[in-house]
């Protein structure tokens, strides 16, 4: 109540330059995905122009602009991105889950050593294990393998997965299944029926973090998918050509690539905050 | 400290149990167990081996002689690998600061409840979540010295266009302005977790005492929400020092090798020029590094916990 009488002119000043910085650049993406080659390098740059599709048709490979040399063909692309993401994605909440109960519930020895190992792989630099995947993969024939990737993707994210699971099964009071376990059920029976579909919202939050980074990974698909399981970001990268870049195509491209973020976000966006805490204030203040 | 095996409410009702709390334990522990070790262990140990070798993935079959440290003295006398960890530090610092001061004004200013918050929230989000790689593009794009719309802005300012990418300490901050825009919603959300966790009876009681706005944002806000900002700072400044796509895609790491980073420089020494062995090399010292500043962060945030 005492927050409604408080002058709301700063607050609005703050949020007005801060979505000005955020928007700028993502209009100018949208608008970039629409101009044509002499439209992009128009000095003024432009604002109000005619429309051109040609970096879309480009990207999903439909009609003529599909057949030009500078064209970059992403459905194949895009079909390896969707494909790696989405099953890496499920295979990290599902191990994250997993590892984050028996963390949450179970005193072992070296469980927080194993937290701290989790979480080492979010910082550990992707070329630093990347020398060492490189020869990995051509031994084991993962190389340019979409199994080879979606193991990079549940590398990535397991820690991540792991570390928010756990806070909310911290969340969950362990009296729940300490009565169904008095009651006669099994711990399995108590963590499948009782405990997980609590946390629902958790599991929603996580899978979101996780395919967003999966769907964006750039640095071990580089080197580990050259050409078969080659995904949408790498293609990107590649639209250097004899021409210059292909500024249309990447921004057309990059729009295609943030649709489906942005929307499985907005779905998930009531329980990303809470993910967010990594239990600490569960621990804190419960 | 957790029981390892919750106790029943009533002593001596024996617990009926298909399968046994450790065994349910080491189950649920192996998927990622497995996974950690094979991509994590086992990597680290091979580039230990490596490193120690006069090794390259273009000929494994010859030339993998032992040499014990010389990849490592070899790496480290060279004045050009300081000054790519200056570089790094620069950059890390510089766009760090950024976008915590402002990831966290936004996120206060975002407490207020105001119609349309959800929606202004979730595209305030956005930037995050785009490819790092398109990212870069788009900066680059955006901040081309002839046609770019960042130069119009600077002209329309009344200043001369400014050569952004060409310059070292221009594509720094240039660099530093993609980073910030793309990372500061992961800190506005962060932050936005740790405030909206502290209990509105707090502030409301500290109001009550007549503490101004400043008073109860600097001595309840932030210490009450420090463990969670302690933990966005930490990811925010690994994943800068780790930082290598947006300079891959906005600088390449030129003017020559000026804003190369830390990692920027391993890639190329590991896929350009393939001296695996002196890469493996630069791989330890970096995660060791890293180990290190995540160990003074873990030791800050259980500190912190203990406060509460």
């Amino acid at each position: 109540m005492s927050l409604h009488r408080q002058p709301i002119v700063l607050p609005a000043i703050v949020i007005g330059i801060y979505m000005l910085y955020a928007c700028g650049p993502l209009l100018w993406l949208v608008l970039s995905s629409l101009k044509d080659r002499q439209e992009l390098f128009t000095w003024p740059p432009s604002l109000i122009f005619s429309p051109d599709l040609t970096g879309y048709r480009a990207v999903f490979g439909l009609g003529e602009a599909a057949q030009t040399a500078t064209a970059m063909g992403l459905t194949d692309a895009l079909i390896n991105s969707v494909v790696i993401s989405v099953v890496g994605t499920a295979l990290a909440v599902a191990f994250g889950t997993l590892a984050g109960y028996a963390c949450s519930r179970f005193a072992f020895r070296g469980r927080d050593d194993f937290m701290f190992f989790a979480l080492s792989t979010r910082m550990i630099p992707p070329v630093a294990v990347l020398v060492f995947y490189h020869v990995m993969f051509s031994r084991l024939g993962l190389s340019d393998t979409r199994t080879g990737l979606i193991l990079v993707m549940i590398f990535i994210n397991l820690g991540l997965a792991t570390w928010i699971m756990k806070g909310f099964f911290d969340g969950v009071p362990e009296e729940i299944e300490n009565i169904a376990l008095v009651n006669g059920y099994t711990r399995l029976y108590a963590f499948w029926h009782l405990v997980l579909p609590m946390v629902r919202g958790g599991i929603a939050a996580t899978a979101g973090f996780c395919f967003i980074f999966a769907w964006n990974e750039f640095a071990f698909s580089t080197i580990l998918a050259t050409t078969q399981a080659k995904t949408l970001p790498v293609k990107i990268s590649s639209a250097t050509g004899a021409t210059g870049i292909e500024w249309a195509q990447i921004c057309a491209a990059g729009v295609v690539l943030v649709i489906p973020v942005a929307i499985f976000f907005w779905m998930i966006r009531k329980y990303l905050l809470m993910g967010m805490t990594f239990g600490v204030l569960g621990r804190s203040r419960t | 400290m957790r029981q390892a095996i919750p106790m029943a409410a009533t002593p001596g009702k024996k617990i009926p149990k298909a399968v046994s709390d450790r065994t349910i334990c080491g189950l649920f522990m192996l998927p990622a167990l497995a996974i950690l070790i094979l991509m994590v262990a086992y990597p680290f140990i091979s580039l230990l081996y490596y490193s120690t070798l006069n090794f390259s993935i273009l000929n494994p079959a010859k030339g993998s002689e032992f040499i014990g440290l010389d990849n490592y003295i070899r790496l480290l006398s060279r004045d050009s690998i300081w000054e790519r960890f200056i570089f790094t530090g620069q950059f890390v610092l510089a766009t760090v600061v950024v976008q915590f001061l402002l990831g966290v004004a936004v996120a206060y200013a975002f407490q207020r409840n105001f119609r349309g918050r959800d929606l202004l929230f979730t595209v305030a989000m956005l930037p995050m979540m785009l490819c790092p790689i398109v990212v870069g593009f788009l900066w680059r794009y955006m901040f081309n010295s002839e046609w770019g719309v960042m130069n119009y802005l600077v002209t329309l300012l009344g200043f001369e266009k400014i050569d952004w990418l060409g310059v070292p300490t221009n594509a720094l901050w240039a660099v530093v302005i993609a980073d910030a825009w793309m990372w500061t919603p992961f800190v506005i959300l962060l932050a936005t977790a740790a405030f909206r966790g502290i209990p509105t009876d707090i502030n409301e009681a500290a109001e009550i005492d007549g503490a101004s706005p400043f008073f109860r944002f600097t001595r309840v806000t932030l210490p009450m929400s420090m463990p969670i900002l302690l933990i966005a700072f930490l990811l925010r400044l690994i994943d800068a020092f780790k930082q290598s796509d947006l300079f891959f895609a906005m600088t390449g790491g030129g003017p020559g090798s000026d804003t190369e980073t830390v990692a920027f420089r391993l890639g190329k020494i590991a896929f350009s020029h393939f001296y695996t062995g002196q890469a493996s090399a630069f791989a330890v010292i970096i995660l060791v590094i890293i180990t290190g500043l995540s160990l003074i962060f873990v030791r800050l945030l259980t500190q912190q916990g203990r406060q509460d």
